[in-house]
């Protein structure tokens, strides 16, 4: 009985708790409808993983990460497809949808055409990003930015 | 080529990596880049199940048609889930532009039948 008096208690607090922050996560929950962001992920050599960066970074991306790894492609897959080494490069880049189609032929010239720059890219798109700061940064909106008198 | 790939992301423990392309390239998948990572726990919780947590983790990223999605989820999760050793963790993730793929493996996206 003690059990489930202490279940109907703590039903009460949840419902309290969430009547009153409710409303304010309501409040400032905003739906990006137009130019949503996502994050491109290329995958090149690592020679070239800086090249790519700031050819990304030319398309308004203000945050790009790059890891280190390696492919897993078999000898005999790498030696079909013209490469050499495994060691690769992992960019991660946040990037506004409307700069998407740009990039992707961009680089897709580029994977095509420069030596040893060869690679894979694709996009995934956001569902979400907390705070307005942190989503005019990534999507290099200046105009919310307030000016330092 | 919209709508036609996945990414699956695998994390397992350092070391499981291969296993996880292994799985994954029996069905059909190309090849993935793998990447080294640290993991957290919350070392409350390892306490009470009874299992730990190695933080050194590796990073399976595998670009896959459609067609065989569920098909490398799911040897990845008999060969290097939860309940073996690898400790891995697969989740895909919907793709929505795709470049630099080899015209091979663009082919045995647009038909999966000839994969088999």
């Amino acid at each position: 009985m003690s059990e489930i008096k202490a279940a109907r208690l703590r039903r009460k607090k949840v419902e309290a708790a969430t009547e009153t922050s409710a409303p304010e996560l309501v409040a400032g929950r905003n739906t990006v409808k137009s130019n949503r962001l996502k994050l491109l992920i290329t995958v090149v050599g690592r020679s070239k993983a800086e090249y790519y960066a700031d050819l990304i970074q030319s398309l308004d991306v203000n945050m790009q990460v790059t890891a280190f790894g390696h492919g897993t492609a078999d000898a005999k897959m790498l030696v079909l497809l013209g490469l050499d080494n495994s060691e690769k490069a992992v960019i991660f880049s946040i990037i506004q949808e409307n700069k998407v189609p740009e990039a992707v032929s961009m680089l897709e010239e580029k994977f095509k055409t420069i030596k040893d720059g060869k690679g894979v890219a694709f996009t995934v798109p956001l569902s979400s990003v907390i705070g307005t700061l942190i989503f005019s940064f990534l999507s290099n909106t200046r105009i919310t930015v307030k000016e330092d008198k | 080529m919209d709508g036609k790939y996945e990414a699956i992301f695998c994390i397992v423990n350092a070391g499981y990596s291969e296993l996880v392309m292994d799985a994954a390239k029996e069905v059909g998948a190309r090849g993935g880049t793998v990447i080294h990572a640290r993991g957290t726990a919350n070392k409350e919780a390892e306490q009470y199940f009874k299992i730990t947590i190695q933080p050194e983790k590796d990073i399976v990223m595998i670009l896959v048609p459609l067609s065989i999605k569920d098909a490398v989820l799911h040897a990845i999760y008999k060969s290097a889930g939860l309940k073996t050793e690898g400790q891995g963790i697969a989740f895909s993730l919907h793709v929505d532009d795709v470049v630099g793929l080899s015209p091979l493996s663009l082919s045995n996206a647009e038909n999966p039948e000839q994969n088999k």
